[in-house]
C-alpha cells in the first residue's frame, strides 16, 4: 500500500531531474556544415563589426571542406574570465580574439598555445620575415608567439579641414612640432557664454603612447629593468598636464562626458564637428567612409616635441588571436588564422582588413593590389601605415603583469592631470608601486 | 533503525524497510525535492568556500597546481599593499554612509507609505520598482542621470542656478554618486519596514494616546522601538551588502574611478583574481573580507541587547 505513493514521488522526481538535464543539454550550436570539424571562435566584436567578422567566417567556411568556424560574440567585459573558465572546465573555444594586454599574463600562466607549434617551417619563416615587427612582438612572450593580430590598433590625429580653414589655419601646413599643435588646438577651442567648452580644438592625453614621441616609453631596457620614471616619460606627462591646465581640467571633463561617443557607430564626436583635431584609432577611417563620406578630413601622426622628439612614435594595442592550451581543434583554428591574416595569400586577406579598417599584419598585405586599391579611396589610412613602419612604433613591454602596469600608468596620468599629484610625484609613485609589486611577485615565487 | 519484518517464518531486514515509517518517507521526499539546491550548495558554495581557505595560502593561477606559500599572501596584503587599504577604506566609508542613510530613508518612506490614503498601493509599487531593476541596468541608467552636461541631476541643479559637478569623473563626487545610487534601491528594505509597521499592535498607540502622547512621541516611543527588530535585520543585511559592492563599480568606474575614490574592495579582489590571475592572493583578500563581515555582524548582534526590542 505504502509503496505506491513512494514510487509516484520517485517517478515525479526522476521526471523533474530528466527535464532539468534535457533543458541544460538540449542546446546545440547551429551548424551550416555539420559533417565538418567544428572550430569555435570567440571574439569581442559587436554591432557592425560583428557582421564583418561573420562575413569573413562565411568566406572561410565556403573555402573549406574540412572545418567549419562558428563565431560567438562574447561581451568584452567578461571575455577573459570566460576563457579562463573555459580552459579549466576543459571546454574552451578553439580560437579567441583577446585584448593584447592580457596575452603575456595568459601565456605566462600556461593558458595559451605557442602558435609556432602549429606553423610549418615555411609558415614560420614567412611569419617572422614578413610581419610588421611591432605587431609581431606584441603577441610574443619570452621569445614565443602566443598571439597573432588581425585587428591591431594605432593612434593618429584626425583633422577637420573645414574647421581649420575657418580658424585661419592651413591644413596643408600641419604643425611639425607638438608645441605648435598645442597652439592650434587652443585657437580651435570654442566656448559658450558661461565659458563652457562647446568645441574641443585638441587634447593631449595617453602618456603611454605619447611618451614614444618624447623618445621615452614604459619599456624594459636591455638589462631587464623597467623604464618608468625616466626623464623623457616625465616630459611627456608634464606636457599633458600643462596643456590640460590651459584648457581647464573640469572643463574638459564636462565636455568629454557630454559627448555621445560610441565606437563603431555613427556618433563619433569628430564626425559631428565637436572635435577639431582628435587623437584616435585607425578603424575610424573605415567608419568615416561609411557614415560621413563627404566630410573633408586628414590624418597625421602626432608631431614630436621641438626638442629631443621622435616622429611617428606609437605603441601597438588591439585584438590578438590566441589558441587556448586545451583547445580541441587547434589545426582548424590555425587554418582560419592563416586565412584571415593572409600569411598564405596576402591579397585575399587584404579585403578582410579593409572591412573593419584594421591594420594589415604584414607589408605584403599592405602592398597587395586589393589593399592598395582601398588605400587609394581612403588615403587617410596611409598615416597609420607610416607609423606602423616607423622604428619608433613599438610593442608594449612583454612582461607578465603588463595589465597591472597599464593600470598604474592610467592611474598616474589621472592623478597628475587632476592635480592630485605633480607629474614627478605621479611617476615616482608609479615606479615605487610597480617595483613593490615585482618584489611581491618574486617573493611568491613568480618567475617575473 | 530498520524495521525487522516477519517473512515466511524468518527474521528478514529489508533494505528499504525504514521507508515504511511515514515520517521517513516524508523526509525522503522533502530531501529529494531540495536535493538540486543541496547539491548546488555543496558543490558550488560550500566546497569552493572551503577550498578558498587552502588557496589563500598558495600561489594559484587556476591552470597550474596551487603552490603552498604559507602566510605570504596575508603578510603582503597587510604590510605591502597600499591598494588593499585604500579599497578597504573606500568600502568601509561607503558602508558607514550608505547603510544608515538607507535605513533612515527606508523607515521614513515606510512611514509615509503606511498612511491610509487613496492610491497608496500605486505609490508603494512606484517606490518598490527600482529595487527589482537589475544592478547593471541601474548602473547604465545612472551613468546617464549623472552625466555632467546632459544628465537629469545637473539639469535640475541648473534650474536652481547651481552648476552641478562632474559626478562620476571627479574624486569626491564619484564616491557620493554611488551612495546616492544605493538609495535608489531602498524600496526593497522599505517593504520589510512596512511589514514591520503593520505588525505593531494598535493597543500600544491607543495607550499612548490615552497618556496624551503627541504624534512625534508616538513615533519616538512606540513606532521606532517596535521597529528595531526589522531595523536590526536590515542593518545586518545592509552591512553585508555594502561590503560586497561590486557590480555598480565594475560597470560605472571599472578602473577604480578618479583617484581610486570608487575602487571598492570587491572590485580590487576581482581584478586580482581575473585580471592579474592571482587567485591565491584574491582568496586571501576574500577571507579578510569574510572575517571583517563576521566581526562586524557579531558586534551588531552583541549590541542588539541594548537597542532591539522584541516586544511585538
Amino acid at each position: 500500500m505504502a509503496d505506491r505513493p513512494i514510487k509516484a514521488w520517485v517517478m515525479l522526481f526522476a521526471g523533474f531531474v530528466l527535464m532539468c538535464v534535457l533543458l541544460a543539454t538540449g542546446y546545440t550550436t547551429p551548424r551550416e556544415y555539420p559533417k565538418r570539424k567544428i572550430v569555435r571562435f570567440w571574439h569581442r566584436w559587436q554591432g557592425d563589426w560583428e557582421k564583418e567578422v561573420r562575413s569573413i567566417v562565411d568566406e572561410f567556411n565556403k573555402s573549406q571542406t574540412e572545418y567549419e568556424v562558428v563565431p560567438v560574440s562574447v561581451p568584452s567585459g567578461g571575455a577573459d574570465s570566460k576563457l579562463i573558465l573555459g580552459v579549466i572546465g576543459g571546454d574552451p573555444p578553439d580560437l579567441m580574439s583577446m585584448f593584447n594586454g592580457a596575452v603575456p599574463n595568459m601565456a605566462a600562466n600556461g593558458f595559451l598555445t605557442d602558435l609556432e607549434t602549429l606553423m610549418t617551417p615555411d609558415e614560420k619563416v614567412a611569419f617572422f620575415q614578413n610581419s610588421y615587427p611591432a605587431l609581431r612582438e606584441t603577441g610574443m612572450y619570452r621569445g614565443k608567439c602566443y598571439g597573432i593580430t588581425i585587428g591591431a590598433d594605432l593612434m593618429a590625429l584626425y583633422v577637420n579641414v573645414k574647421q581649420l580653414r575657418e580658424a585661419g589655419l592651413d591644413p596643408d601646413r600641419f604643425p611639425k612640432t607638438l608645441e605648435e599643435l598645442e597652439q592650434w588646438g587652443l585657437k580651435l577651442n570654442q566656448y559658450d557664454k558661461r565659458k563652457n567648452l562647446t568645441r574641443l580644438g585638441f587634447l593631449l592625453n595617453d602618456v603611454q603612447y605619447l611618451a614614444k614621441t618624447f623618445d621615452g616609453g614604459f619599456d624594459v631596457d636591455p638589462s631587464g629593468k623597467m623604464l618608468l620614471d625616466t626623464p623623457n616619460n616625465l616630459r611627456a606627462l608634464k606636457a599633458i598636464v600643462s596643456y590640460r591646465k590651459k584648457i581647464g581640467f573640469d572643463n574638459v571633463l564636462r565636455f568629454q562626458a557630454g559627448l555621445n561617443d560610441i565606437e563603431g557607430a555613427a556618433s563619433w564626436a569628430f564626425m559631428h564637428g565637436d572635435l577639431s583635431i582628435t587623437y584616435d584609432g585607425q578603424w575610424r577611417v573605415q567608419e568615416m567612409s561609411k557614415f560621413k563620406p563627404d566630410m573633408e578630413y586628414r590624418v597625421f601622426p602626432i608631431p614630436p616635441p621641438a626638442v629631443d622628439g621622435k616622429p611617428r612614435g606609437g605603441v601597438v594595442g588591439g585584438n590578438y588571436m590566441v589558441v587556448p592550451i586545451s583547445a580541441k581543434e587547434k589545426r582548424g583554428a590555425w587554418e582560419f588564422l592563416k586565412f584571415w591574416t593572409g600569411l598564405d595569400n596576402p591579397d585575399r586577406a587584404a579585403k578582410f582588413y579593409n572591412k573593419g579598417g584594421w591594420l594589415p599584419f604584414s607589408p605584403a598585405v599592405a602592398k597587395s593590389p586589393t589593399f592598395q586599391k582601398w588605400l587609394k579611396n581612403n588615403p587617410q589610412f596611409q598615416a597609420f601605415l607610416d607609423i606602423l613602419a616607423s622604428p619608433n612604433c613599438k610593442a608594449p613591454p612583454p612582461i607578465a603583469n603588463v595589465q597591472f602596469l597599464n593600470d598604474l600608468i592610467g592611474r598616474a596620468e589621472n592623478r597628475a592631470v587632476s592635480g592630485d599629484m605633480t607629474p614627478e610625484q605621479a611617476l615616482q609613485d608609479l615606479a615605487v608601486k610597480f617595483n613593490e609589486e615585482e618584489a611581491k611577485r618574486k617573493e611568491l615565487g613568480y618567475d617575473e | 533503525m530498520a524495521l525487522v519484518l516477519q517473512n515466511r517464518g524468518h527474521n528478514v531486514c529489508h533494505p528499504m524497510s525504514w521507508l515504511r515509517s511515514e515520517r521517513a518517507r516524508n523526509n525522503l521526499i522533502a530531501y529529494l525535492f531540495i536535493s538540486p539546491w543541496l547539491l548546488g550548495f555543496f558543490v558550488f558554495t560550500l566546497w569552493p568556500f572551503l577550498q578558498s581557505i587552502y588557496l589563500s595560502f598558495t600561489r594559484y593561477n587556476i591552470v597550474s597546481p596551487a603552490k603552498w606559500v604559507g602566510f605570504a599572501n596575508y603578510k603582503m596584503l597587510l604590510t605591502k599593499d597600499e591598494l588593499f587599504y585604500k579599497s578597504a577604506l573606500v568600502t568601509i566609508k561607503y558602508a558607514c554612509i550608505s547603510v544608515p542613510c538607507a535605513i533612515a530613508i527606508g523607515v521614513g518612506l515606510a512611514m509615509l507609505l503606511n498612511a491610509n490614503v487613496k492610491g497608496i498601493a500605486v505609490f508603494r509599487t512606484i517606490f518598490y520598482l527600482p529595487s527589482i531593476v537589475p544592478t547593471v541596468a541601474t548602473s547604465a541608467l545612472f551613468i546617464w542621470i549623472l552625466n555632467p552636461n546632459i544628465g537629469l541631476v545637473n539639469r535640475a541643479l541648473m534650474l536652481a542656478g547651481v552648476k552641478g559637478p562632474a559626478w562620476l569623473n571627479t574624486a569626491p563626487w564619484a564616491f557620493y554618486s554611488f551612495v546616492f545610487m544605493s538609495l535608489w534601491g531602498v524600496g526593497g528594505s522599505m517593504v520589510i519596514y512596512l511589514a514591520g509597521l503593520k505588525d505593531i499592535p494598535l493597543h500600544l498607540y491607543e495607550a499612548a494616546t490615552l497618556d496624551g502622547a503627541s504624534p512625534f512621541n508616538k513615533m519616538r516611543h512606540v513606532t521606532l522601538p517596535m521597529m528595531t527588530p526589522v531595523i536590526f535585520f536590515n542593518l545586518i543585511m545592509g552591512i553585508i551588502g555594502a561590503f560586497q559592492t561590486f557590480t555598480e563599480a565594475f560597470v560605472m568606474t571599472p578602473g577604480g574611478g578618479p583617484q581610486d575614490s570608487t575602487y571598492f574592495y570587491s572590485l580590487y579582489l576581482y581584478n586580482r583574481a581575473w585580471k592579474y590571475l592571482d587567485m591565491g592572493y584574491a582568496s586571501a583578500m576574500a577571507w579578510v573580507l569574510f572575517l571583517v563581515i563576521v566581526v562586524l555582524t557579531a558586534i551588531v548582534f552583541r549590541s542588539q541587547k541594548k537597542w532591539v526590542h522584541y516586544g511585538g
